[in-house]
């Protein structure tokens, strides 16, 4: 190949300095942050482990990360036993079928931000209609996002509305590599519909289920849009998920320190998640089964 | 294997079930489209008198939108369409440049720099919101267009695409031009970019829809109204108490709207990359 050495730098230098910059760097940025006092003013000063260790200490911190783990441990499997049964459901093929895929994929087209609004309006106890219904056929009004025992999962019904299509498709996307000769070779040997989902449909799906349960994951530990627009962390901190605790640790408390804190372990789960994704990714076929 | 859904109860089933669920999606967002064209007296509709009414207005007004004009809601579009599109234009050449790059190149540490490339996109970009406000405020940018389009121009995805695209070239075809001696940069300006059209085209429409649907880096860096987009004046909108209702129902209604028709546009292309980006 005929080209200066530094040809290839030259075309990489602006994306490349743009990622570093702003895709690398803010990671230093958290963890060296979460080592320092650094307050609004923008005065530094090193503080070691003190983040850390208020963190620690500070009860509000683990209400929120228990909070954001049973959030998580209720959101991610549900998501992707919904999504699977929607792929199933759309997988064979059907008159009108597209229809229904188009419809089953449109709130991808709704913003997170969006369709915080959109259920905020729709469940509202005077403008929306949910309620009315409720009360029609007479199980009664109930108070969603403004109960300290509803938030939670009224978050979480959003955001499994706005996330069950678009992880539907890579499920739907796994299914359509599964041989059509597998399940012809299992329906000779007499296996029953069950019995193909069971011992070919799931074990073959292994791989896909499992980046999306992955995935989702790392979307799911930093929530945050609906609880900004929705609950402010309430009622009663029902809903304060991490990634709300660390901005509002900065712009509540202006507190950069602790946001920053709070920040880095956020960054160690999903780096963690990340490196799982890759391994899931890269791993060959024989992973199957 | 068509077996499991053979029997006509199974397809009445496949049937129903799916028009549940499609009715649960599409519920929700018909009610918002209708009741944005109500008359401001409709708005509430009392919990008890459930029925029609609740979800068909008695007649079709264009007020609330009409209202919106004189609210915050056409900075907000103003500040939302100059964002995205400054981010599309110079996203997909700085973009595409990265991506010839890994495309037409063999240099040390290519694998490095593309698995870092690969990483930035894996990584969630609301991991890392704070310490870049850090960062930004840093550089006096907080408040500011640039704090709004700098960060999100470089992005991994796209880089992907056009390597994927550029990579699809004979490397033959490059390098023939380069005998009859033209440049580099001559080459992917005249020859490579205009070939790439089809991934210019959603590269594009991907970084839009990205910048269009962004809420919480906007909530962090650009606090001010003056700076407000879309999502961010909305979001405003239904936290403080205020009396406006039509026009929330307006301007969320048109929200969704300007999101959807970008969407339908790429739908096809995006869902296979996804799906090829996703599982290979």
């Amino acid at each position: 190949m005929i080209s200066s050495r530094w040809t290839p730098f030259l075309f990489l230098a602006p994306a490349l300095a743009a990622l570093l910059i702003f895709r690398l760097a803010p990671i230093a940025v958290a963890v060296g942050g979460s080592l320092t006092g650094v307050s609004l003013m923008g005065d530094l000063n090193f503080v070691g482990g003190e983040n850390f260790h208020y963190l620690l200490t500070d009860p509000q911190f683990w209400s929120s990360l228990k909070i954001t783990l049973w959030f998580n441990l209720i959101i991610n499997p549900l998501q992707l036993a919904i999504a699977f049964g929607l792929a199933m459901l759309v997988f064979r093929p059907l008159p009108g079928l597209w229809i229904y895929r188009t419809l089953l994929v449109l709130p991808m087209a709704v913003s997170t931000g969006i369709s915080a609004v959109l259920f905020g309006l729709f469940l509202d106890g005077n403008l929306g209609p949910l309620n009315g219904f409720l009360e029609w056929v007479g199980i009664g009004a109930q108070p969603f996002h403004r109960s300290q025992d509803q938030a939670l999962y009224t978050l979480i019904g959003i955001a499994t509305w706005k996330g069950a299509g678009y992880w539907m498709l890579f499920l739907l996307a796994g299914l359509y590599s599964i041989p059509t000769t597998v399940y012809e070779a299992a329906t000779i040997d007499g296996a029953s519909a069950w019995q193909r989902f069971r011992h070919v449909t799931l074990p073959l799906m292994r791989k896909p289920m499992a980046f999306v349960l992955v995935a989702d994951t790392a979307i799911n530990f930093l929530f945050f849009a609906p609880v900004y627009i929705l609950t402010s962390g309430g009622p009663g901190g029902a809903t304060s998920l991490l990634m709300f605790e660390a901005y509002r640790s900065a712009f509540t408390f202006s507190d950069i320190g602790r946001s920053l804190a709070i920040s880095t372990i956020l960054l160690g789960i999903i780096l963690v998640i990340v490196v799982v994704e890759f391994r899931l990714l890269r791993s060959p076929e024989e992973k199957h089964v | 294997m068509e077996a499991q859904f053979k029997s006509p109860y199974a397809l009445m089933l496949r049937y129903g079930l799916l028009s549940i669920l499609a009715f649960i999606v599409v519920c929700p967002l018909a009610w918002l489209a209708l009741a944005s064209l109500r008359p401001q007296s409709e708005i509430f509709q009392p919990v008890s008198e459930f029925g029609w009414g609740t979800f068909i207005p008695s007649r079709l007004t264009l007020d609330n939108y009409r209202a919106l004009l004189a609210s915050d809601f056409p900075l907000a579009v103003k500040n939302s369409t100059f964002v995205a599109l400054m981010t599309v234009f110079f996203g997909v050449l700085v973009n595409a440049l990265a991506g010839f790059a890994f495309a037409a190149f063999d240099f040390r540490g290519k694998n490095l720099l593309f698995l870092l490339v690969i990483a930035s996109f894996m990584m969630p970009f609301e991991a890392i919101v704070l310490p870049l406000y850090v960062m930004i405020r840093a550089f006096g940018w907080a408040n500011s267009y640039q704090a709004l389009i700098v960060p999100e121009i470089a992005n991994g995805m796209v880089i992907f695409l056009f390597r994927q695209f550029f990579a699809s070239i004979p490397r033959d075809f490059y390098e023939a031009a380069r005998v009859d001696g033209a440049s580099w940069l001559y080459i992917f300006t005249r020859i490579a970019m205009p070939l790439s059209w089809p991934t210019i085209a959603t590269s594009g429409l991907m970084l839009f829809l990205s910048q269009w649907d962004s809420f919480f880096w906007p909530v962090v860096a650009a606090s001010n109204p003056d700076y407000a987009v879309i999502q961010v004046a909305i979001a405003r909108n239904i936290n403080f108490e205020q009396s406006d209702w039509g026009g929330l129902f307006a301007s969320t209604n048109l929200a969704i709207l300007l999101g959807t028709i970008p969407f339908l546009l790429i739908q096809r292309f995006y869902v296979r990359t996804l799906i090829s980006g996703g599982i290979k």
